[in-house]
């Protein structure tokens, strides 16, 4: 029988999928962080040694002080377009992207669909 | 990060030419010595395949299993340099580090994705381990037409975005939304080519106008062509006819990847 952290987790991770971002979310974000989304989805995951590397590289105009971009990875996190293990300088950061959700046509469209594709001629 | 850049070829309306276009310009890239893959993530109407003359049959583990978890990237992999098969064009690809990840042709396997959606945390860790996990310089990505949630994806993490346009209205409007799109996403190398164009077209003026409209490169400009009708996806026409008109500007393509940063 599933415990607690089991159903926590599960949760959690619905919560994760219907909240993630979307590239149309992304094209919104402000300069500094897009770029870091941007190689975030690339690499994968980030350490926060990494982003604040990252973050030299953008120009002078569109780069965050430490603060905010501590804060932008804050504002992230609690909006689940990142997830992150650990805390501080030893926290990895990862984009969560939202999923697409299936068809919303009545199921049995699909079995119906599937039976006539068994049947179909080689 | 693996230094390998991925190239979206994308259109905005369908029957562009897009996957034609695409398997030939990863062949011709493959053929100057680059480690090259194409990935379908045209899930819900998958077609590159034919290009490199995969089948039913053939097709083992596709990206609809990846997504189900059900195989790794490592075993998607279709390498065309060990299966060219028969035909005179896609023979010459034998030897070459190409490799397919193709989308699943069973009806089931396409229906269980539009019912069940498209988990993009893990599309994307797909789409990136094919680089790592195969080393290769360059994945092509051959996206479904319009603008749907998966084609974002693959324009965000870009590193070339390719728009395929036919010299039709209705294609330039459709053009001027993922243009604008592309721009907000920060593609760092944003490309236009022309497909399909009427031979009496004067060529020159045609990219020169497209060009300005769009403020973006326009790479080449492929004429409509019959004997590309012909060839009805049978084999890489770049590679079988390679002194054809259509070959020329596409291979003339090649080059603007190649030299992109």
């Amino acid at each position: 029988m599933p415990g607690v952290f089991d159903r926590l987790d599960k949760e959690i991770k619905v919560k994760q999928q219907q909240d993630g971002i979307t590239a149309l979310d992304l094209a919104d974000l402000p300069p500094a962080l897009r770029k870091i989304m941007r190689l975030m989805l690339r690499e994968l995951q980030m350490s926060y040694p990494r982003l604040l590397e990252v973050m030299e590289s953008v120009p002078e105009t569109d780069r965050l002080t430490r603060d905010q971009l501590d804060s932008a990875l804050l504002n992230l996190s609690q909006q689940f377009w990142l997830t992150h293990i650990g805390k501080g300088e030893k926290a990895i950061y990862k984009v969560n992207l939202r999923k697409k959700t299936g068809s919303t046509l009545a199921a049995g469209i699909w079995s119906s669909l599937n039976s006539r594709l068994k049947g179909k001629p080689k | 990060m693996s230094n390998g850049k991925i190239v979206s070829i994308h259109s905005f309306r369908g029957g562009t030419g897009k996957s034609n276009t695409t398997a030939n310009l990863a062949a011709q890239v493959a053929l100057t010595g680059k480690r090259v893959g194409v990935v379908d993530t045209d899930i819900q109407s998958p077609g590159i395949h034919v290009l490199f003359g995969l089948d039913e049959d053939k097709m083992g583990k596709t990206m609809n299993d990846f997504l189900h978890g059900k195989a790794t990237i490592k075993e998607i992999g279709f390498n065309i340099g060990e299966n060219t098969g028969d035909e005179e064009g896609r023979a010459k690809l034998k030897g070459k580090n190409l490799w397919l990840f193709p989308s699943s042709i069973r009806g089931r396997e396409i229906s269980q994705i539009l019912r069940e959606g498209i988990d993009f945390n893990k599309l994307n860790e797909g789409l990136q381990s094919t680089i790592s996990e195969f080393n290769l310089d360059y994945l092509f990505i051959d996206t479904h037409p319009g603008l749907n949630e998966e084609t974002l994806l693959s324009i965000a993490t870009s590193d070339i975005l390719i728009i395929i346009l036919r010299p039709d209205n209705q294609d330039l409007q459709g053009t001027s939304v993922t243009v604008d799109i592309a721009r907000s996403l920060d593609v760092p190398n944003l490309f236009l080519l022309i497909n399909k164009a009427l031979p009496k077209y004067d060529f020159a003026k045609l990219r020169e106008q497209v060009q300005t409209q769009f403020n973006a490169q326009v790479t080449g400009v492929l004429p409509l062509s019959f004997d590309m009708a012909e060839n009805a996806s049978k084999d890489l026409f770049s590679l079988r006819y390679p002194d054809h008109e259509w070959s020329k500007s596409l291979i003339g393509v090649v080059d603007f990847i190649l030299a992109a940063k």
